[in-house]
This record gives C-alpha cells, structure tokens and sequence, in this order.
C-alpha cells in the first residue's frame, strides 16, 4: 500500500477505512463501504498528496505562507483577510499539468463506464480530520473545465474564515490540505428509504422499501405516497406491495444544482416503480449493512438510470434505525409448559373470522 | 358489504335439472322439512369445497366424500375429542359439495372434553413415529395389497368341476356380490386410515402458522413450508424415477430406441427383444410398482388415472428427461440444497427472537411441525394416488360386465349409478344369472344414465357460489382454517365477490409461490396435452402432479384450480422459483387458451389482461 501516499488519485474500490490519511475520512469510508459489499456511487478521490503538489507546483504555497506571517496576530479579521488571500490564490492558480491530466484521465474513466461525453459528478470535500460542515460540496458538475475549477473550489473551501478560526483554536497548522471525492452523480430514475425491520410493529424479520420516481427529496420530504414493499428479511420473497399514487417527482434542474419538481407521467404511476429484482436486490443490501453494522439501520438509496442492474442501486446514506432499536425486547406468545399444551392454546382460542 | 351468504335453501334449481337429488344421498340435501334442521343449515357457514372439487359430482364418485365425512368427523368428535370442534358437515347443491365446520353446541362441554383430548391425542404424539411407520404403514399396504389382488370376472356359463369337487357350495353370482362389497369396504377402510393421524396433523399446522404469526406478523405461507418441509417426500419420488430411467437408457445406450415414436406397447416390445433394452426394463418394472401408481390429477375423480394405466405418459416425460440430459441440463430436485435452505431458514428466524419465551414457543411450533410432516406430504400418495387408481380400475371392471350385460353403452356409464344402485344392478344380474332369464337392466339404466348425464352436463355450466349461509365469529376446526385457508379475509373476499359487479377479468386465488409473471396463458385439462404447451407460457390447469413435472422446466408460471399453499404445484413451483398461485377456483373455465394474463404468486391475484 506504500505507493498511495504519492499518489494523486485514488478510486474508491482501492481504499480501506484505515487510508484516510490520503484521501480523507469520507473518501476512505466509501471505500471501506465497498469492500464490505455496499453499492455506493462510483467514482474517485483526488488525494491529499494531490492538494499539497498542487500548491508546491504552482508556487503559491510559499506566497501563502508569505502572505500569512505578514498578517500578524490571529483575529476574527486577520483571519477573514487571510482567507480571502488564500482562496483567491488556490482558485486563480492553474491546475498543475500532470495533476490535470490524472484527474481528466480519470474522469474520462468514470464517463466511459456511463457512456457520456460529460458525465454529472458532485465534488466533495473530505478532510483527515473531521471538520463538520465546514467545507464546501458542489453537486452536479459536469465538464473537464468545470471539474478542475470546483476542485479548486474545494480545495480552497478549506481557507474560509470558519474553518481557518477552527484550526488556529485547536493549534493546528494553517496550511490545510484535504482530500477531494468526485462521485458520479447518482441520475436517479427511482430513489427511496430501506427500513430493516418493518417500522410499523418493529417485526424484525421484513424488510420495508418505500421508493417513488426520481430523487429520494420526494420519498424523504413526504411529497408523494410511495410504492411500498414488504420483504421477508430471511428468504427474500415479497410479502406486500402497496402501489403509491406517485404524481411527482424531483430532479436537478438541467447544469444546475437545485431541485425541480415534475408530473409523473400517467401510466408510470399506477406501476410499481421497483422491478422484482430491484426489491430483491435491495433487500439483500439491506440486510447486509444490517448485519455489517449489527443493528437495524434506515439506509436511502437511488437506482441510476445510466447503469444496468445490478451496478444502477447505489446506497447514498446509512443511519441506525431509532424507534424500535430503543424498546426493550417482550415475549410476543404466552409462554406454554410443553408443545401439548401451546396445541390445546391454539384450539381452544380458534382463529377469529370478524 | 352483506355479511351473511345467499341461505342454503334459496339456492335456485337449473331449468331441466328436477329430480337431480335422487343422484346423491338423501341426506346430502339441504330442506326445511324439519324445521330444526333447517334453522341449523341457515345458522352454519357452508363452502364450496373447490378445493377437492372443481367439477360437479359423478354419482359414484361421490364415494370419497362420503368416506372423509365420516372419517374426518369422527376423529375430531369421537376419537381425539378436539375440544372446541365437531366433524365437518357436508350438503350438495346442484352436483357441488359444500361443506360447514360444526363447533361444540354447549361452551360447557369444551373443558370436560380437553382432558380426554390430551389424554388421546398425547397418546398419539408421543407414539408418533412407531404407530405411523410400523403400524399406519402395515395397515396401508394390507389394504393396497388386498384391492391390488381383487379381479371382477364374467359370470361363467356354468361353474367349474372345482367347486363341485372341492365342495364349495357357493356360487360365482354371490362371490360376485361378495367381492364388489369387498371392493367399497377396502376403500373405506383405507379412508378412515387416511384420518388416522391427519386431523392432529393439521391442529399441529395450524398451531405452528399461528405461532409463528404471533412471532413474526405476516411471515409468508412459503416461509412456514420451506421452513418445515420434507425434504424428500415420496410424491416426488415418481418423477425422480423417471429421470433415474432416462439416466439409465442414456448411461447404458437404449435411449435412441426409446426416443423412436412409437406407441408404448410397441416400444415394450422392442425394448424386450433387445439385449441392452432388456435391462433397462426390468428397471422399469421395479419403478412401476408402486412408484407408477400415480394419478395424472387429485384422485378424487375416476378420471384421475394412473401412469399404469396410460403408459404414454411416463414414455413421453422419459423421452423429456433423455432430451435434457443430452441438452447438458441437471435434472432432479437438489434435496441436499432443500435440506439446507430449510435450515437456514429455521435458524435465522429462530436468532431474531429476542425472549427466551418466544425462542421456546418457536422451537415447539417447529418440533411439532416437523415432527407431522412426513405423514402429512406422504398420505397422499398411499391413498389418492396408489389406492384411488387401483380402485377405478377394479370399478371400470365391474362397468365391464355390466356393460356386456347390456345395462350400460359403455362400462364408462358405471360412474352415473350411486354405489348402492351399482349393488342392485350387480343383483339385478345375478338372479338373472342363476335363473337364466334376462335382467331387467337393460332396459331400466340406459334411460336413467342418458338424463343423468344431461343433468351433470348442465351442472357443469353452472358456477355455484363461494358460500352459502352465516359466517362465525371464531373458526376453531384445523382442517378448516388450514386446508381451505378460510380465515376472515377469505370470507370478506367472497362475500365483496358474490356481490354484483366483481371483476370477471379478475380471479382470486391463494399464493402458491412467490413472483409475478405475464404471458400467454396454456389451459390443459389432462396431463396427455402436456405436449402442446409452448415455452414461456402460462400453464393453467385443474391441478398438478408428478406427472406433469416436464411442464415446469418450460413455463414461466402456474395457475391452478385446485390446492392450497401446501399442494404439490405450490411445493414444486417454490423449487423451481416459478411464481404461482393455486386454488382459483375456476381458473380453467375462466381463461382460455392463448388470453393474456398477468399473475401474481404473492398476492393470489390472476387478472386477464386480453382475450385471445
């Protein structure tokens, strides 16, 4: 693995967890997520190593720095000049050749995979160190030219005036090199939520699917009645579909990152928008991420439309189930002394017709 | 929505049918002769059994029922005292059964009858395997051996010096009366060991489907087989037979002769002057017997034959199988895999409880479940299958002698006269016979047989209705919530169903396997048009049995008339991962051949889609 502190790129099925280091916490997680058999979104990480070649090679790193000293003692003010110093030289700098050209290589990868000339990806920033929300992520960037200046925008994100205050609070060096995520971006034709258990009583033998046209936003935010499926957790056959009336649906707006809302057509709402595998193939995810984490989990996903199945389910997002993992655990049947006296039970109590 | 049936006595008579009682007993009739019994027959709930009966009764045919109403009764109120349910009523409507679990009249009674129950029904569990394998099985076979040894002969023209000099002092005339009341009493003897251990069997299902209901809301019918089925039921044995064969002719290289078009006897006859076929044939022997005795449907009609009966039919599925192997395909069912999978599934299940409670009801569910299973899979073939088809075949005999006497056109005609009129003919016959004037059949049955037909031909085209009658609050009868599946969202079903304006592109029946499927539908009746269906089609049939395994390597799914969860198309379809769904009912009525339909194995559902 010793080659992957020089490298500028790394693709998430190259990483494990324990290469965050390189490419960051986020980055190095997908990766770890891959190797344990969870779909995420295909795509790459331009590594740390890349950041700090990137400022040694445009020479801006010792004009940063330069720049820094002179500024003197660190105040909310000091800190906002030299913000705006450092991230007007990261994004006026230009891309460094064989950087450049790594990073296109790539992309050009990540497009053939899709068939597209210019292939939508998000450009996400992950740091070594966890600095919640403090930089930048840009969604649905498509084109060579864009992708290098949103990069640079990520990269440059690291120097806002919150993120440089953190720093300096926590005694940590002001230069900051982060790793960068390029995941395609996931062109749902249909998204929506993975329960592992059934959320209606807690039944932890079913898997629930609630999924709707489009992008999850619809399912997430309540906007339609999804489709609903009910899975038997343990042999994976379907025990309930309920079809949702779906009308509308999200998307982002054409070389935008915001969200639009459409008509469902007609005839697409009275069908189940999940085909039989797609639930099959959910379900098995779904179970393994329950069981890779050892607790129930609530897990969003998106089928993309540009790949063929099984490549086109990708998980977006995991978190522990909270409603029923809390309940303490009671005995659902009454307990009975041996198998006679649970078949008298039963005879006696009959099944109820009303 | 109504929440009470069409009354049992108001059910209309079909122009051209009058009379029709006299076909079937007296007491299978609903009247309000006696105003007692008619405020009971309105008070009960009675089903159409579609199950067992997708046609409307033969007269003789009827003899099974009447042989499982006494049986399956008696066991619950006699026998094993159930303590909550009586036996299992039964009336006929215009040639359909219908039939109404009776509950115990007075609730006192129930706690007096459960120490007996316990006392007798313990008895059995813990006895379970020694009284089914080494007693049940001795039995059985005693029966199947004797029908098996029964032969139905001319009367002869004068009886043979034998019985004179051996001083037998009877005559082949009331031998003949003799061996055909032999004959019903072997069938129903068979019948009342047919229940020996099955109503327990079924209280056990319904305990182990209810339990694991309690513990896991909704768990899927398959689940609960997969999880307690056998992995090597003997219905299954009949097909694994036949590619055992075609392996054989293929491994020992007679399968070119056997893939010639020929008729069945013309093939034996080659295959016996050939020195390789010769061998292979003496395997075929040891299949046939018992392993042949299998019906092409239920069992439950006459025309329910066996593969012994029609050679054709195992000939062609063996033609299929050396087709497959030579194809490179793997043929027969997996079993290690089953066993495995039902473990799995067991296991997993198990580790989802959270109690020790629950952990232990589970584990007694399933011990009980398991524990009944491989009488509840394998009865079937002792009875329906080995005995029935012995059994028409004895009866077709007897139809032979009457027909050369000259009371029947043909010996199929038997079927139309009741068991106990069949006896007056044999009489009729006999004191003929003896005085040697001419019976009085001859003129007397052609008649009768000739309306009587006209009568089932229009019973045929009449739907009779899901129930009749009061539906309960509670059911407490095993067979009745476990075989017929009637539990409140059946009732509602049909009760929304019988109510004008139900879909008729649309037919409800049970999930048999799970999956959806759409394509062109195949209706078949018998197992010998087999060869018509087309891959990718959607078989549609009355039912399923071994015999028809070759179909489900070519469909893409299955619909049946007949069967529960727990028949044999359910149990193949799941193996084969075909989606299906059984007890429509009249699916085959309903849908004809080359119709688009749409069917899905998770929810019962069959919609036509298209007329052809």
């Amino acid at each position: 693995m010793g080659d992957k502190e020089t490298k500028y790129i790394l693709w998430y099925n190259e990483m494990e967890g324990a290469d965050f280091p390189y490419a960051g916490k986020k980055n190095s997680n997908l990766g770890e997520m891959i190797k344990a058999g969870i779909p995420v979104s295909h795509g790459f990480a331009v590594t740390i190593y890349a950041n700090d070649q990137f400022l040694i090679l445009s020479g801006i790193k010792e004009e940063i720095e330069k720049q820094i000293v002179s500024l003197g003692q660190v105040t909310y003010e000091t800190a906002k000049q030299a913000s705006a110093i450092a991230m007007e030289l990261i994004e006026k700098a230009p891309m460094p050749e064989v950087i450049e050209r790594e990073v296109l290589d790539n992309y050009k990868k990540l497009c053939d995979q899709t068939c597209m000339s210019a292939c939508p990806v998000a450009v996400r920033s992950s740091g070594a160190v966890s600095m919640p929300g403090q930089m930048e992520t840009y969604l649905n960037i498509f084109g060579e030219k864009d992708l290098i200046d949103y990069i640079k925008k990520c990269w440059a994100s690291a120097y806002n005036t919150e993120a440089i205050m953190y720093r300096m609070n926590k005694g940590m060096p002001f230069l900051f090199n982060i790793g960068v995520g390029i995941p395609k971006m996931v062109n749902s034709r249909v998204s929506g939520i993975i329960f592992t258990i059934n959320p209606v009583n807690g039944d932890p033998s079913k898997i629930s699917i609630d999924a709707s046209y489009g992008l999850g936003e619809a399912v997430v935010s309540g906007l339609v009645t999804p489709d609903t499926y009910l899975i038997d957790k343990v042999t994976f056959d379907l025990v309930k579909m309920t079809i949702g009336s779906k009308e509308t649906m999200c998307a982002y707006r054409e070389q935008g990152s915001d969200i639009v809302q459409k008509d469902v057509p007609l005839e697409m709402r009275g069908q189940s928008c999940l085909s039989s595998q797609e639930i099959k193939e959910l379900s098995r995810i779904g179970k393994l991420i329950e069981q890779y984490y050892g607790k129930a989990y609530d897990i969003e996903f998106g089928i993309d439309a540009d790949y063929p199945f099984p490549e086109n389910i990708i998980i977006l997002q995991v978190r522990p189930e909270s409603v029923w993992s809390k309940k303490e655990a009671t005995a659902k049947v009454e307990p009975k002394k041996d198998p006679m006296e649970r078949l008298l039970g039963q005879l006696l109590t009959g099944v109820k017709i009303k | 929505m109504a929440n009470k049936f069409m009354d049992p006595h108001d059910v209309p008579q079909i122009p051209g049918t009058e009379g029709w009682e006299e076909m079937y007993p007296y007491q299978y009739q609903f009247t309000k002769e006696d105003p007692e019994r008619a405020a009971y027959e309105s008070s009960q709930i009675w089903y159409y059994d579609g199950l067992h009966y997708p046609e409307p009764h033969y007269p003789f045919d009827l003899i099974w029922d009447e042989a499982w109403y006494l049986a399956l009764s008696q066991y619950n109120t006699r026998h094993w005292l159930i303590p909550p349910a009586m036996g299992i009523d039964h009336r006929i409507v215009n040639g359909y059964v219908f039939i109404s679990p009776v509950g115990v009249a007075n609730p006192d009674d129930i706690p007096k009858r459960v120490p007996h129950f316990m006392e007798r029904a313990g008895y059995y569990f813990q006895n379970w395997d020694d009284l089914y394998e080494n007693n049940w099985k001795k039995k059985m076979n005693k029966v199947i051996e004797d029908l098996q040894a029964m032969n139905f002969t001319e009367l002869p023209e004068m009886e043979d010096i034998s019985v004179i000099k051996n001083g037998v002092g009877k005559g082949s005339g009331y031998e003949l009366l003799k061996k055909y009341d032999k004959l019903i009493d072997l069938g129903l003897e068979c019948w009342q060991y047919h229940f020996e251990f099955l109503n327990l069997a079924y209280a056990v299902q319904v305990t182990f489907f209810q339990t694991m209901e309690q513990l896991f809301p909704g768990i899927p019918m398959a689940t609960l087989t997969k999880m307690s089925a056998g992995f090597d039921p003997i219905l299954f044995k009949p097909d694994a037979e036949l590619i055992r064969l075609a392996k054989l002719a293929v491994e020992i290289g007679c399968d070119e002769l056997i893939m010639k078009p020929m008729k069945a006897d013309e093939l034996m006859k080659a295959l016996a002057e050939d020195s390789i076929g010769k061998e292979w044939l003496k395997e075929l022997e040891r299949a046939r017997y018992p392993w042949f005795h299998i019906s092409v449907g239920t069992g439950w009609y006459h025309t329910h034959i066996s593969w012994n009966d029609n050679l054709e039919i195992p000939f062609d599925n063996i033609r299929t199988n050396i087709k497959a192997i030579k194809a490179g395909k793997v043929l027969g069912r997996p079993t290690d895999q089953i066993l495995k999978e039902r473990d799995r599934i067991a296991t997993e299940y198990r580790n989802l409880l959270k109690t020790d409670t629950d952990k232990e009801a589970f584990d007694q569910g399933l011990g009980l479940a398991r524990l009944v299973l491989p009488y509840a899979e394998d009865h079937n073939f002792y009875v329906e299958h080995w005995f029935h088809t012995l059994f028409w075949a004895k009866v077709r005999q007897v139809g032979q002698i009457l027909s050369n006497a000259g009371f029947f056109a043909s010996a199929d005609d038997v079927w139309f006269l009741k068991r106990d009129e069949i006896k007056q003919a044999l009489w009729d016959l006999c004191t003929a016979w003896a005085t040697g004037v001419k019976p009085r059949g001859p003129s007397y049955w052609p008649k009768k047989i000739d309306w009587r037909k006209g009568v089932y031909e229009k019973f045929t085209k009449w739907t009779p209705p899901s129930a009749l009658g009061t539906p309960p609050d509670v059911v407490t009868e095993p067979f009745t919530i476990c075989l017929w599946g009637v539990t409140s969202n059946v009732l509602q079903t049909w009760l929304k169903g019988d109510e004008a304006g139900g879909d008729p592109n649309v037919i409800q029946g049970s999930p048999g396997s799970s999956g959806i499927a759409k394509g062109k539908a195949r209706v078949l009746k018998t197992v010998d048009q087999l060869a018509d269906l087309q891959e990718g089609e959607i078989l549609v049939a009355t039912t399923t049995s071994p015999s028809w395994a070759p179909a489900f390597v070519k469909i893409a799914g299955a619909v049946t008339d007949v069967g529960g969860p727990m028949c044999h198309a359910a149990i193949v379809c799941r193996e084969y991962g075909l989606p299906t769904v059984v007890g429509t009912g009249k699916g085959t009525q309903l849908i004809k051949t080359g119709d688009l339909i749409e069917m899905d194995g998770d929810t019962g559902k069959v919609t036509i889609l298209q007329r052809a």
